[in-house]
């Protein structure tokens, strides 16, 4: 499992240039399923034939990310965010453009109050003299994620982009041990998720299946002086009550739930007041797709040193295979 | 139902518990009442219920050969709390589920939906506890707890997180034809459908009415969506609450209780048929008033207008005194009209989107 999260975590795929992701976990489940398709929008799915129900499951493989806007005449890049981007994260940081040019993030040393920091009074610096030598490497426009190598503390993973490489790890497990089913299963890696969970919409629209379960990160309640949440690292995988894309719907919660009881596994509820999921924009798809989450229970999400139990994300590949094949 | 009285209606639906997301219960409920008027009556995939009645004239309801469909929408569903939290002594700490305002939540009783109900009261801090400075603080949700007198271990027993919880009310009539309760926004709405269904019994119309009592409005709107995007109407008609003018609010943001149903007029509703339905109002003396809105409306309008290639919409409000609360309050009247005016501009509509 830690190889696996180690190689896609790994990857480029800031939204909207998930080329390099895609082709990676194209690789890893090649020859596994029956047919692999890119849709419009860039979503990577893979079907798994059958004559039963069908079953759409979806993680997003686009991670946050920055943005060149402008180059000055001094080779300092300018950015915006892509996706949710916290400034106090992004300070000091490295970042990696796709190219693989590095870059520092750093702010105006004027700045008074470290409170009115603003990402628009933040720059990269990649190290060139000159506007020239910068554009040599970097151009308007481009893309660049965080840096934050995958390694082990203990039984839990820390990484850039556990949101929600974790999630695509699951789902290309679960395709390397395909379960038993008649259920015809998609697996969609999705794009977009972190611009408004786009990808999900089109591949949703496209697929029109009975039911849909996500499998995405969730916050937790367990580091000092946090915010009230009953959701711990190695507590099991999370079961999605509700967020502020959707509420889960009754029927794909109790599966998910049931599958869990039916395995012997550790599961707690998860209520998310902040954020959403893929599983907002695929419930509301055509007439309605009742849908449901898995949750990797996370620490710090959106930033480059996310942390999640291992054998929560082990624990999210079991429940995950029994959903498909109780359904 | 068909002979049951309007505030009889509006004690049944009232008292049917119904948090979005979670209107399983309200919805069986309502399939019982739309099967008393309506050749079919269906249950969706997201607890919508969808009534049909079929075009008893036809030599107008059609449009490029086939019936005209008319969607009419009141939501069924109705904010609430949620278990988020239990601590070590047994209190719930909670979230909201579409938009409560704390400030009126302490000291009410409240019942838990649990494996069982279980009656529960929201503390407040007496005042003489307070420090200067919390006593002028706004109330947040989390700093407020349940208490149900239960010890933690008993009480997970039977409550899980996720849980839901609504505040406890008595339905009671107030004078001259007023009416106070938990959920009126929307079960007002969804009387009216009821109401509606009783006037198109008696008269002709040309075109079949799905009736939909929808769910989930009060969080994303995911019935309306849903529901506008599967029927497919030519028109649509939303049923929902507006603010019922009370002491200390301003004439444009509230309308009076009693006068009738307040047909909304923006760029969000189709302005011809919202004036046709305000012509149609005027010809049958059926009181009505204006419900000016330069944007969103607050209401499924905003999801039914751009579903697929675009549905005409009409906004019909019905006024409501102190609105998310459990002490909302109607005219009865206003429902009844909302009803008639409903019917009789459905029962005149054409398929040239016009009124004969």
């Amino acid at each position: 499992m830690f190889e696996t999260i180690k190689k896609l975590a790994g990857s480029f795929g800031v939204s909207g240039s998930e080329e390099q992701i895609r082709e990676v976990i194209k690789n890893e489940i090649d020859g596994k399923v029956d047919e692999i398709k890119v849709d419009a929008l860039g979503n990577l799915i893979a079907v798994k034939k059958g004559s039963g129900k069908k079953i759409m499951v979806a993680a997003h493989m686009d991670e946050i990310g920055v943005m060149a806007t402008y180059i000055d005449e001094k080779g300092f890049i300018r950015f915006s965010n892509v996706g949710w981007v916290w400034q106090y994260f992004a300070l000091g940081q490295r970042v990696m453009f796709k190219n693989g040019t590095a870059g520092a993030v750093f702010y105006e040393q004027k700045l008074k109050e470290i409170k009115d920091l603003k990402l628009s009074n933040m720059y990269i610096d990649i190290g060139a003299k000159s506007r020239e030598e910068t554009e040599k490497k970097v151009k308007i426009g481009d893309t660049a994620c965080f840096v934050g190598d995958t390694v082990l503390a203990g039984n839990m993973v820390m990484s850039k982009a556990l949101d929600d490489r974790g999630g695509c790890a699951v789902l290309v497990k679960t395709i390397q041990e395909m379960p038993d089913t008649d259920n015809e299963i998609y697996f969609v890696f999705t794009v977009q998720e972190e611009l408004g969970l786009r990808g999900a919409k089109t591949s949703a629209f496209g697929i029109m299946p009975d039911i849909a379960i996500a499998i995405d990160v969730t916050d937790t309640g367990d580091t000092p002086e946090c915010e009230l949440m009953e959701v711990k690292c190695g507590g099991g995988p999370a079961i999605k009550i509700k967020d502020r894309s959707f509420i889960a719907h009754p029927e794909v919660r109790r599966l998910i739930e049931n599958s869990a009881k039916e395995i012997g596994i550790p599961y707690q509820f998860e209520i998310m007041e902040q954020g959403g999921t893929d599983a907002g924009a695929i419930h509301v798809t055509g007439g309605g797709v009742p849908s449901g989450v898995i949750s990797i229970p996370c620490r710090y999400v959106h930033s480059p040193v996310e942390m999640a139990d291992i054998t929560d994300i082990e624990n999210c590949v079991k429940l995950l295979r029994q959903c498909l094949k109780g359904y | 139902m068909k002979n049951m009285k309007t505030p009889d209606i509006l004690k049944d639906l009232t008292c049917s518990i119904a948090v979005s997301g979670h209107e399983e219960l309200l919805a069986r409920r309502l399939k019982e009442i739309f099967m008393e008027f309506c050749e079919e009556v269906w249950i969706d995939k997201f607890y919508n219920v969808v009534g049909k009645m079929t075009a008893s004239a036809d030599e107008n309801g059609y449009i490029d050969g086939r019936k005209m469909k008319v969607l009419v929408m009141a939501h069924m569903d109705e904010i609430g709390l949620m278990v988020k939290s239990i601590d070590e002594k047994g209190f719930i700490r909670i979230t909201s589920v579409g938009g409560v305002d704390p400030k009126i939540l302490p000291a009410h009783e409240v019942i838990i939906h649990g494996t069982r109900d279980i009656p529960g009261i929201i503390g407040a801090k007496p005042p003489h506890l307070l420090k200067p400075a919390e006593a002028n603080k706004s109330i947040k949700i989390e700093d407020l707890a349940v208490d149900t007198g239960i010890c933690a271990e008993e009480l997970k027993k039977v409550v899980s997180i996720g849980d839901l919880i609504t505040l406890d009310f008595e339905f009671t009539e107030l004078k001259n034809g007023k009416f106070s309760a938990k959920t009126v926004d929307n079960r007002s709405g969804v009387t009216a459908l009821i109401e509606i269904m009783k006037e198109l019994t008696g008269i002709k119309h040309g075109a079949d009415v799905y009736f939909v009592a929808s769910t989930q409005e009060e969080t994303h709107l995911t019935g309306a969506i849903i529901s506008s995007y599967a029927i497919e109407p030519d028109v649509a008609i939303v049923i929902d609450a507006c603010h019922g003018n009370m002491p200390d609010t301003s004439k444009e943001e509230t309308y009076a209780l009693g006068k009738g149903p307040a047909v909304g007029i923006g760029p969000v509703l189709d302005r011809k048929m919202s004036q046709t339905v305000i012509n149609v109002a005027k010809d049958e003396n059926i009181p009505y008033q204006i419900d000016v809105e330069p944007s969103d409306t607050g209401t499924e309008a905003w999801a039914t207008q751009v579903s697929r290639a675009g549905i005409p919409t009409v906004l019909l409000s019905i006024p409501v005194r102190y609105m998310h609360t459990a002490v909302e309050t109607v005219h009865v009247d206003d429902i009844k009209n909302t009803g008639r005016l409903a019917a009789r501009f459905i029962a005149r509509l054409t398929r040239n989107m016009e009124v004969i």
